[in-house]
């Protein structure tokens, strides 16, 4: 072998691969707008981007699983967690964390309310994009659920509807990523610990305006419109009493997924 | 030292070393927010310290290439370079771009895409500085009429990274086709042509420090850049798994990235090959050991912890935790950082005019082991770190605030290496300054 075919072997090789590369590149540019459905890249989440760039965003956090690892993931922050949590926390991160007892606190921007709404609309848009199936389980900001052992997280098959709850609760519905089972523990949305009798109390709550007369049908009704009753225990919602749990689980779960995340609750006594 | 105008390169060095140092103390900077409260929280936030910290490294490390051209360039070629004047305004040039660029990052002003921070007018000056150092660089080689393989890598590797630079200047609306482009210049860059300035550099070296003969060594270093890049073009499609483009990526990705550690190991065995049989016999033992510590430490870093979570069934759980603050770290130092420091020892005796022979080497020699042995550690410590925050954050589903509390001891011995490493690095800095400035008049080498 002399330098001559080596040569001959570097320039051919490099032309062959580079020339896959843009063909591939090519047909990848095409595909783009599907997979991230690209008519809903509205000029909200255009802006958006600006203020996730402005503002050095993934210097902290990651997305898509890309940027730095000081602050957590947000590609399903919104799914996870909902625009009306998300713009108080933006407007004041130290209103729900602190150093003291979580390690870390994201530092005040000084967002607009423009800014703000904007990349809320970004993140929505970019939690939506077909990501081959990542993250292959959600990533919590946080909250402890183990959802590795089925004995404990649940099973998506099983007969008894409280243990498919159980799942979709550790799980696909993301519950746990606001909500804990343990008593006191508060990560975005009141610890459901005893929630069954919490249930029984608060539909006798002067400040009660829904509909439901049993425990059953009140975690129904908390699920579907969760701004019926505010807890009042914590800063659970906006200043406009919206709570901050996303209002869209009535397009996102089925009637029977909905019944399942009952029968789940109904055994927190 | 043969040729005047190769003291040009060490105006480049000495800030390259200088960069360097400033790189690793905003590094401590960013760790230490890592570690408890944090007071500079609303001043000087963590977003802005990692900024400065990945963007120092850039520039040191691309100043430290531009020098090592500026050396290599007239001894390849027989020639001094075509304008002594114009590299030094273009060094100015540079690092003013770099100054401007960070005091506008402590001030909040940021393009805010990870590594490509600098904002749009300022990545024109950089293009403009690219344009004149090439033109430098080209016009030299065309006054000798003389081109060798080594150089010719060399700049087409500098060649290819200021035109790949320009792909990462584009906006797009769409996140994943920002993504998609942006690492053509990230991944294209440090997986793809700044490998063949690496490969030229290590020819150059290993070529006078075994005193082999140059047709079999650029023989093989076209093998070496061709596995680069047979691996490392398709192999960007490790970084496109996840970011919205189609599956095939995942095998594509897969399978081109998990070849790329055979050009490092390649590197490796060009130099163990050589020093086994000039029996490490150069007096410029410091140069040695940072040539073949490179050579070595690139394989490790680069080659096996690329390797390490290349494969889309481990990354899809370890995408995205420390697992790539491990990877980056030993990658950076084991192929950039190292193979400038050895282009630099290789070239300080030429410059001070010392013999190679009579220079003391027990500080130099202290700087190598403090710097690998604290590198080594800092990757130790990042892998407990990163492993734990996978199983604990993507596989039990611990919160992500959680999981960083029960991982703070991998922190502390973050901390304690890097102390380690830092030492080695002041040392690094201080045998630099001992040297002495250049001297006018040439040395025969």
């Amino acid at each position: 072998m002399t330098k001559a075919t080596t040569r001959r072997w570097f320039f051919i090789g490099t032309a062959v691969f580079t020339l896959a590369f843009i063909a591939l590149t090519i047909h990848t540019h095409t595909t783009i707008a599907g997979r991230t459905h690209e008519d809903r890249l509205t000029d909200e989440v255009r802006r958006g981007a600006h203020v996730w760039a402005r503002y050095n965003c993934e210097n902290c956090h990651t997305l898509l699983g890309e940027g730095a690892y000081y602050a957590p993931d947000l590609t399903q922050v919104v799914q996870q967690r909902g625009a009306a949590y998300l713009t108080q926390f933006m407007a004041n991160p130290a209103q729900f964390y602190s150093e003291a007892r979580d390690g870390r606190l994201m530092p005040t921007l000084g967002l607009s309310t423009q800014e703000i709404t904007d990349v809320i609309a970004f993140l929505d848009w970019v939690g939506r994009i077909d990501t081959n199936g990542w993250p292959p389980r959600p990533i919590l900001t946080s909250g402890v659920a183990v959802r590795a052992m089925p004995g404990v997280a649940g099973v998506a098959g099983a007969d008894d509807p409280s243990s498919r709850g159980k799942a979709l609760f550790n799980g696909p519905a993301v519950c746990a990523s606001c909500h804990s089972i343990e008593p006191g523990v508060v990560l975005v949305g009141p610890s459901l610990s005893g929630v069954v009798k919490a249930a029984e109390a608060r539909i006798h709550d002067p400040q009660y305006r829904g509909t439901a007369r049993t425990a059953a049908e009140y975690l129904r009704e908390a699920i579907l419109k969760p701004s019926a009753f505010i807890v009042h225990d914590g800063v659970y919602a906006s200043p406009q009493r919206v709570s901050f749990m996303p209002d869209t689980y009535e397009r996102t779960l089925k009637p029977e997924e909905v019944e399942d995340l009952v029968a789940y609750m109904m055994t927190l006594q | 030292m043969t040729y005047q105008s190769q003291r040009i390169a060490y105006a480049y060095f000495l800030a390259s070393v200088l960069l360097f140092g400033l790189q690793v103390a905003f590094g401590f900077v960013s760790l230490a927010k890592y570690l408890g409260p944090d007071p500079l929280l609303n001043v000087l936030n963590f977003a802005t310290s990692k900024a400065i910290h990945t963007n120092l490294l850039l520039v040191w490390v691309l100043t430290g290439f531009m020098g090592a051209a500026y050396y290599m360039v007239p001894e390849e070629s027989r020639v001094e370079i075509y304008s002594v004047r114009l590299a030094y305004v273009q060094l100015a040039l540079w690092l003013a771009i770099g100054v401007i660029a960070v005091v506008g990052y402590l001030f909040g002003v940021t393009a805010g895409r990870k590594f490509l921070e600098m904002p749009q007018p300022l990545k024109y000056g950089v293009v403009v500085v690219m344009v004149m150092f090439l033109v430098n660089i080209l016009l030299t080689i065309r006054k000798a009429g003389r081109w060798t393989t080594t150089q010719g890598v060399l700049i087409g590797g500098l060649a290819s990274a200021a035109l790949l630079f320009v792909s990462g200047m584009i906006p797009f609306d769409n996140y994943t086709l920002d993504r998609f482009y942006r690492w053509w210049v990230v991944h294209l860059w440090v997986e793809g042509v700044w490998e063949l300035i690496l490969g030229a550099m290590l020819a150059f070296l290993l070529i006078r420090l075994s005193g082999a003969d140059r047709e079999v060594m650029e023989k093989w270093l076209y093998v070496i850049v061709g596995l680069t890049f047979l691996s490392g073009i398709l192999g960007t499609g490790h970084h496109y798994y996840w970011i919205g483009v189609p599956q095939y990526w995942l095998w594509i990705g897969g399978v081109f990235s998990a070849l790329e550690p055979l050009a490092f190991l390649a590197m490796t065995a060009y130099a163990y090959n050589l020093m086994r049989r000039s029996g490490l016999a150069h007096p410029n033992t410091l140069a040695l050991h940072w040539t073949i510590g490179s050579a070595v430490m690139s394989m490790l870093g680069a080659g096996l912890l690329g390797l390490a979570h290349t494969w889309p069934q481990v990354n899809r759980w370890t995408h995205g935790t420390h697992i790539t603050t491990m990877h980056g770290h030993m990658a950076f130092f084991g192929a950039y950082a190292m193979i400038n420091l050895a282009m630099i020892t290789y070239a300080l005796p030429a410059f001070a005019g010392v013999p190679d022979e009579s220079r003391d080497t027990r500080l130099g020699l202290w700087a190598f082991w403090l710097m690998v042995g604290g590198m080594f550690g800092m990757t130790m410590a990042l892998a407990a770190a990163g492993i734990t925050q996978t199983y604990l954050e993507r596989i039990m589903g611990f919160g992500y605030l959680e999981t960083q509390q029960k991982i703070q001891v991998h922190y502390l011995m973050w901390l304690a290496t890097s102390i380690v490493f830092a030492a080695g690095v002041i040392a690094f800095i201080w045998d630099f300054a001992k040297a002495g400035l250049p001297r006018a008049t040439v040395v025969k080498a």
